[in-house]
């Protein structure tokens, strides 16, 4: 498909450029010289990924080697250039800037995946590179939306509500009957140490093998980040605020709603964003101990037995993807919701 | 002076130690009397005698004994025949050479008062099934029956059960999958009577897979003095399955000596030992314990193909190989 002319031609601005800068640093920290550094780099990236493929096996190790090792040269200058680039604080450059290094990063590791498993020829069981991935990411769509809403929307969100709900109104509970402070955090304690593992075949057998049971999981999972989040946070409004309160002769509730819960936000977030990730965890563990044929746990478990190591990659890619969206959901409403707070602001 | 000779006699008592040469076998599940001829021939030095030195490693729930193989973490690996067949398709040339189990243990037990008494009754029942390997003789059973396996008043309800029979305790699940030698004793042991089940044995239906066997990795094969570490493993194997054979209760013994974590009960591995030879079936093995009969490779080649769910894709070429075997008949 690529002829070896088509190769040479991405390879070899790389090679004067290299040379270019061997002689005469680049001392310009400006978009365009990063912009020429990154475009060469990737052209010389993308001559090793068409060439890795042709591989046979009387192609010397150490040769491969070599490339590697200058990629992640060119890669690395290309990459400082851009975080040196003066922005005057520009916010739209800024913003550029701030978006294309860590997009970089992450394409420069999946980069670096492929051309050393398919380079080497490393086993599909033991790590299957980023193409074979995708494909089989493409190839299961139907099944691995199947297996999201069962995992996801079904065990995970309705996990996630009912424990982060629960906790909250718990400590509210808490706040108002003080003794119950005594006597329910320890409890709690107790039961955010219950190990996973131990738990989730306990739950299968009360609530069955459906989605019931893995939302039971995520609910004992999620309610002590929140109970003692929340607690926390209603307790930290401060002294002179509280007595201008009394002063205007608001009761316990009006305190509450209007002093002591949104001095409680930045609190109750920080405990929505540890479950966000609790949740997913418990929800796809919890999956392993007895499943019907659906699900993302199950996904795992079943295709790791049958050495479809590329379709587990990607339902963990399902996982991670999804995860990652949830918490920036919740971090996008902390944003707006307390945007008050010292820590929202910006540098 | 004195000293030197000391140590030059240590020396010479080592060299026997470095001549033993080192196979490393990796199990298919935990220590238990499943494996018992292999622990009773490295307790009785049948191991020892043909100069090998064996690292015998336990298995368990997470772990594929095919990537372990691929990631040479053993040299020979004890493996069911539908998991070792998809793993050579997916690019990773395993081996057969030598088959310990004639017969296949898996079967599927269900209640009585679920209403089953024959196949024909699967339809709108719900079964659980291990997974991970294990699901091909049900799959390949249901689509010879015509049953689909998709749920459904027609159909078959599958649930993935976990290393456990609780789904059959809890009614969770009309029929679970057993092991004729593990799982079966656990319902058993959980207060159900045999005359409370119905069991369905797959060797019985004709759509038996093949199971415990040994694998290797292909290109290790061509090294001779490798083929001949391997003919003497095979035969002090052979002679601690022959041991377990007849002496079932002193081998069920030495498996609890070796078992580490300390889970395994007397009662149930000398049952399992008794139910293991039975597998085993060393009267059937008229060419010595081991030796894999091409005619039960080809039948479960056909039950993987047919299961409906490609396992693989096509058959195998040069999957197993007699060649170890005749290099111990040679010894």
């Amino acid at each position: 498909m690529f002829s070896s002319n088509t190769i040479l031609i991405l390879a070899i601005p790389q090679a004067v450029l290299v040379l270019l800068l061997l002689i005469k640093p680049f001392d310009k920290n400006n978009i365009s010289s990063s912009l020429i550094l990154t475009i060469v780099t990737i052209a010389g990236c993308t001559s090793v990924l068409v060439r890795i493929f042709e591989l046979t096996h009387e192609n010397p190790a150490w040769a491969l080697w070599l490339y590697v090792i200058a990629q992640v040269i060119m890669i690395w200058e290309s990459m400082s250039n851009w975080t040196r680039i003066n922005t005057d604080h520009k916010p739209f450059i800024d913003n550029i800037v701030n978006l294309t290094v860590p997009f970089l990063f992450g394409a420069s590791l999946i980069y670096l995946w492929e051309i050393l498993t398919v380079g080497f020829n490393v086993p599909q069981i033991l790590l299957p590179s980023p193409h074979l991935i995708a494909l089989a990411f493409a190839k299961s769509t139907s099944v691995l939306w199947a297996d999201f809403q069962q995992t996801f929307v079904k065990a995970v969100l309705s996990g996630y509500l009912i424990g982060c709900g629960s906790g909250f109104l718990i400590a509210i509970f808490i706040d108002r009957v003080p003794f119950l402070q005594k006597g329910l955090l320890p409890i709690g304690n107790l039961v955010s140490a219950l190990p996973i593992v131990g738990v989730a075949p306990i739950m299968v057998m009360w609530f069955g093998f459906d989605w019931h049971s893995k939302a039971a999981v995520v609910v004992i999972m999620t309610f002590f980040p929140m109970l003692v989040n929340t607690l926390t946070g209603i307790a930290a409004s401060g002294q002179m605020e509280r007595d201008l309160m009394y002063s205007y002769a608001s009761n316990y509730w009006q305190t509450l709603l209007l002093l002591r819960l949104p001095n409680a936000l930045p609190f109750i977030f920080n405990a929505m964003k540890i479950n966000s990730t609790l949740a997913l965890i418990g929800a796809i563990v919890a999956e392993f101990f007895g499943t019907p044929i659906v699900g993302m746990g199950f996904r795992i478990s079943i295709e790791v037995g049958r050495m479809n190591v590329d379709v587990v990659w990607a339902t963990i890619t399902v996982a991670a993807m999804s995860g990652s969206l949830f918490f920036a959901l919740i971090a996008l409403c902390e944003r707006s919701m307390t945007a008050w707070h010292p820590s929202m602001r910006n540098r | 002076m004195k000293k030197i000779l000391f140590l030059a006699v240590l020396g010479m008592f080592s060299w026997s130690a470095l001549a033993a040469d080192k196979l490393t076998l990796q199990l298919k599940w935990v220590t238990q009397a499943q494996f018992g001829g292999y622990f009773v021939a490295k307790e009785k030095g049948f191991y020892s005698d043909e100069g090998l030195d064996v690292t015998i490693k336990p298995g368990g729930p997470d772990i594929a004994t095919p990537q372990v193989l691929a990631g040479g973490g053993a040299d020979i690996i004890i493996e069911w025949i539908g998991s070792a067949l998809a793993t050579r398709e997916k690019g990773v040339p395993l081996v057969n050479i030598a088959q310990t189990f004639k017969r296949a243990g898996l079967m599927l037990t269900c209640r009585k008062d679920s209403g089953i008494r024959s196949p024909s009754d699967f339809k709108g029942k719900t079964i659980g099934v291990w997974f991970g390997g294990n699901e091909y003789p049900l799959l390949s059973w249901l689509s010879k029956l015509g049953i689909s396996a998709s749920g459904g008043s027609n159909g078959v309800t599958l649930i993935k059960q976990g290393w456990n029979v609780d789904p059959l305790l809890q009614k969770q699940a009309h029929c679970v999958s057993t092991m004729s030698y593990n799982e079966y004793w656990q319902v058993i042991d959980a207060g159900l009577s045999p005359s409370d089940l119905v069991v369905f044995k797959y060797d019985g239906e004709g759509v038996a897979v093949l199971e415990d066997g040994l694998y290797v990795m292909e290109n290790r094969l061509n090294d001779e003095k490798f083929v001949n570490k391997l003919a003497r493993f095979l035969r002090a194997s052979m002679k601690g399955w022959e041991y377990a054979g007849e002496n079932p209760d002193k081998a069920a013994d030495i498996v609890l000596e070796n078992d580490d974590t300390g889970a395994q009960t007397e009662k149930h591995q000398r049952r399992m030992m008794r139910e293991i030879n039975k597998l085993v079936a060393s009267s059937d093995q008229p060419n010595g314990i081991g030796y894999l009969d091409p005619s039960d490779y080809n039948r479960s080649v056909n039950v993987l193909l047919s299961s409906g769910d490609a396992v693989i894709t096509k058959a195998p070429k040069g999957a197993w190989t007699h060649k170890v075997y005749e290099a111990m008949i040679n010894l």
